[in-house]
């Protein structure tokens, strides 16, 4: 338990710079990407920020219980692990949100499989960590 | 006795109008009534650190009219009438950004933008060459008033419809509105818009 809690906390905080840091820097680097983020599908007044910035230790959380579950399934280079945890991660729980989301949405396929790219990589990168701390 | 009667006639009389206010003939007399065209148009335009966008009401779709009436000095002229707008008939030339628009606007509550005309700064000298003068309104969003003095370009063409462009800067935090801010924050709407509208006018006796 404690093993899942702290590789979870160290994934997130990792998460936390880099997925933050990465959108950030999307949005400023390729604003056009996000124009049809001005929606009001998506919560504008600012009281949902605290959930939005959570959201990186909640996936950590949740995929470092499932990483000490299956992580003898995962065999190989700590990077080959991760790959595999992302991959397995992504075709799971990623690919039908995505599908359900697009369908019953009005969002842009460039939205779902930017959503979709931005999951991955982060699953990746947790699968990384996970392997690491709590091989 | 004549000339006593004809001086109590004279007291009576000074008794009587004493206490009346003089009125000035010219104080409220109406010059001009201007019947508003529907073909006039309110546009806004804002920008987010994404974009920028312009949304606009192209068609007005009712006839108002606009009296101006003189006031008690020659430089002030009392402009009355009112138009209201329907926050629906944005169009923002993009679906999602028109929708967002009219939710920040909370058109289910309040569906109208009401601008009432109080005054312009001269009589203008209408005609082809553009004036530039200055009034004031009061613009009403969600429910909110506020009164702002606004730059009018105003010209009469040869078809001698009057030509009336207002122009001015508003900020969403005026009528207590905030404005739009995604993904935590990282998309923001700028809290500054720029309304300019132009309304097609023709004189009536």
């Amino acid at each position: 338990m404690k093993k899942i809690l702290i590789s979870g906390f160290i994934a997130g905080c990792i998460l936390f710079v880099l997925s933050y840091g990465g959108l950030y820097l999307a949005v400023r680097f390729f604003p056009s990407l996000f124009v049809e983020y001005n929606n009001p599908l998506f919560n504008s007044d600012g009281s949902r920020d605290v959930l939005f910035y959570l959201h990186a230790f909640i996936f950590s959380f949740a995929l470092s219980w499932f990483w000490d579950r299956f992580k003898s399934l995962f065999k190989g280079m700590f990077i080959l692990r991760g790959l595999e945890f992302g991959l397995v991660y992504s075709v799971i729980a990623l690919l039908p949100v995505m599908w359900i989301s697009f369908s019953a949405l009005d969002i842009t396929v460039i939205m779902v499989l930017s959503w979709f790219i931005y999951g991955l990589i982060q699953a990746i990168i947790a699968g990384m960590v996970f392997a690491k701390v709590n091989p | 006795m004549f000339y006593k009667n004809i001086l109590w006639i004279c007291l009576l009389f000074i008794a009587l109008t004493s206490f009346m206010i003089p009125r000035k003939t010219g104080a409220i007399a109406e010059l001009k009534r201007w019947v508003i065209n529907e073909s006039s148009s309110l546009c806004v335009n804002g920008s987010t650190n994404v974009n920028k966008f312009a949304c606009e009401i192209p068609a007005y779709d009712q006839t108002d009219t606009l009296s101006l009436v003189k006031g008690k000095s020659d430089n002030e002229i009392a402009l009355s009438g009112n138009i209201g707008l329907k926050i629906q008939g944005f169009d923002c030339h993009n679906s999602m950004m028109t929708r967002d628009l009219r939710k920040t606007l909370k058109e289910s509550q309040f569906p109208l933008l009401h601008i009432t005309f109080i005054s312009l700064s001269k009589l203008p000298n209408l005609s082809t060459q553009p004036e530039l003068i200055t009034g004031l309104v009061n613009i009403e969003i969600a429910g909110v008033h506020k009164r702002f003095e606004v730059n009018y370009q105003i010209s009469q063409d040869a078809q001698k419809v009057i030509h009336l462009l207002g122009s001015r800067d508003v900020n969403f935090s005026d009528f207590n509105l905030i404005p739009p801010r995604k993904l935590g924050g990282m998309i923001k709407t700028n809290d500054k818009l720029s309304v300019t509208f132009h309304l097609k006018m023709k004189q009536v006796d």
